[in-house]
């Protein structure tokens, strides 16, 4: 597949939950290098449109397009489905999520987390797969918790775990589901300067996130939902600093 | 020194089919028990219906006739495709359905079902998000099974899996009916021949209780091996 400056483009999405249209028709695009952060109240639905990106929920209208090249949808009896099951597999390969809860596999030591899908999936051996997941430990700070399995560690060395496991991937996109809400305060600072470092030298990151500093930070388009809908999006000056509307404003208030 | 008045090596082959019976039995009520769990927890109307009917037959209906039935209605079954094969296309071959054949199908087809509930059970047990990781990160359903779905659920299903083998192990007792040799019915032939049963049906239960014991040693260990990552118990 050719490397286009497009990774991921999302047109128009739509999805509904029962009778609630949690997202109305949502757009972005992800150009190579851009960091995208989602803002929002709990239930404007950015989690779910970061879900869809690749296809964890199935978006009910929309369109998905991976490097120039749409994912195939067909109608069934319980909706619309991926018409090629390869094709997403082939597509969430090359689209790392990072989770809330990380979602680290249980059963695994951290090595073996990390090893996991390079292997299986994209089918590197295990020495090649086991010397990049030690040169992506030792960047994330954990090298001495490679044996050790995720109940054993802090939240805080979890999620950047499951960042090392990301990164394995080496992945187009890197998807961020509030990847710091389910952490300690004081693990915060840890997991974002890993995520700092990964905007810096590059990365193409979507990130569904409440820290405002690091949205102000790192982003190049913030975006921010509300009920379903993109409110405001823009630079960080433009949203952050700006906002025109009015429940923005009072979104950005401290202790809204 | 206990006397088997010349009945020890038969007992103790009849002890091999009993141990044979029950691992064979054993591995294809897990195949089943595995099939009828993914039916039971898919998409499709037939499937969750058909394994519905499944366990709910088997678990309505005694061992004892549904191995009666398998083992005549095999037999049956079995003599019309040879009678075709005469007949029809001029092939003469007798096939007799074969008692320990039956014994392993009709064991492993009732404990199937019961082993479906366990599984069902067990895989639903199993953390959504263990499961989302899989597919975010590119794994097909068959990787996913066999990489997260299976070894995770297994610790949930070990302490059902061992229970019902352990009423499958004493199931097997009653293969006797269709003509099986195992332990117990050398067991029943000595006592009749000889007037003494204890001296026959004590070193049969003595027997069972080995094979109880050892195997679940295995589960035990079984057990530790897939609890690893998840905390003290």
């Amino acid at each position: 597949m050719a490397t286009t400056p497009t990774p991921l483009e999302v047109r128009n999405i739509k999805k509904r939950f029962g009778d609630t249209e949690v997202l109305k028709g949502l757009s972005l695009e992800a150009h190579k290098g851009d960091v995208i952060t989602l803002i929002g109240a709990s239930g404007s639905g950015k989690s779910t449109f970061l879900r869809c990106m690749n296809l964890l929920e199935q978006p009910d209208e929309g369109e998905l397009i991976v490097h120039g090249d749409p994912i195939r949808f067909k109608q069934t009896r319980q909706g619309r489905e991926p018409a090629d099951k390869k094709q997403v597999v082939a597509m969430r390969a090359k689209l790392s999520m990072v989770f809330q809860s990380f979602n680290l596999w249980a059963h695994m030591t951290l090595l073996e987390n990390i090893i996991e899908a390079p292997v299986h999936v994209l089918g590197q051996s295990k020495k090649e797969a086991t010397e990049h997941a030690y040169a992506l430990l030792e960047r994330v700070g954990l090298t001495a918790r490679a044996k050790a399995h995720p109940a054993q560690m802090s939240g805080g060395q979890q999620q950047r775990g499951a960042i090392a496991r990301a990164l394995a991937m080496d992945p187009d996109v890197m998807l961020f589901d509030e990847p710091t809400s389910a952490l300690d305060p004081e693990l915060v600072g840890d997991v974002l300067k890993v995520m700092r470092d990964l905007a810096k030298e590059g990365r193409t990151m979507i990130v569904v996130t409440h820290e405002m500093n690091f949205a102000r930070d790192v982003s190049s388009q913030v975006i921010y939902l509300q009920e379903g809908l993109i409110e405001e999006s823009g630079t960080p000056a433009e949203v952050l600093d700006n906002p025109r509307s009015p429940r923005l404003k009072q979104f950005l208030t401290p202790n809204h | 020194m206990l006397d088997l008045q010349g009945y020890g090596p038969r007992l103790f082959e009849g002890a091999l089919v009993t141990v044979e019976l029950a691992a064979l039995s054993l591995g294809l009520a897990i195949i089943l028990g595995l099939i009828t769990a993914t039916a039971k927890m898919s998409r499709s109307w037939l499937l969750r219906r058909v394994a519905g009917v499944y366990t709910t037959l088997i678990r309505g209906v005694p061992d004892l006739v549904l191995m009666m039935l398998l083992f005549y209605g095999g037999q049956i079954g079995v003599n019309a495709i040879s009678d075709v094969l005469l007949y029809d296309y001029d092939i003469d071959i007798y096939i007799s359905f074969n008692a320990f054949a039956a014994g392993v199908l009709t064991i492993g087809f009732i404990f199937g079902a019961y082993m479906g509930e366990t599984f069902r059970g067990a895989f639903m047990a199993v953390d959504a998000g263990q499961i989302e990781a899989g597919k975010a990160y590119g794994m097909g359903s068959a990787l996913l099974f066999r990489r997260v779905r299976f070894p995770q659920m297994m610790r949930h299903a070990l302490p059902g899996l061992s229970n019902n083998w352990m009423v499958l192990l004493k199931t097997t007792a009653l293969v006797s009916v269709i003509g099986l040799t195992d332990m117990v019915r050398v067991a029943a032939e000595a006592s009749r021949a000889t007037h003494e049963p204890f001296v026959f049906l004590i070193p049969v239960a003595v027997a069972y209780l080995l094979i109880a014991s050892v195997t679940e040693w295995i589960f035990a260990r079984l057990q530790k091996r897939y609890d690893i990552g998840f905390g003290e118990h």
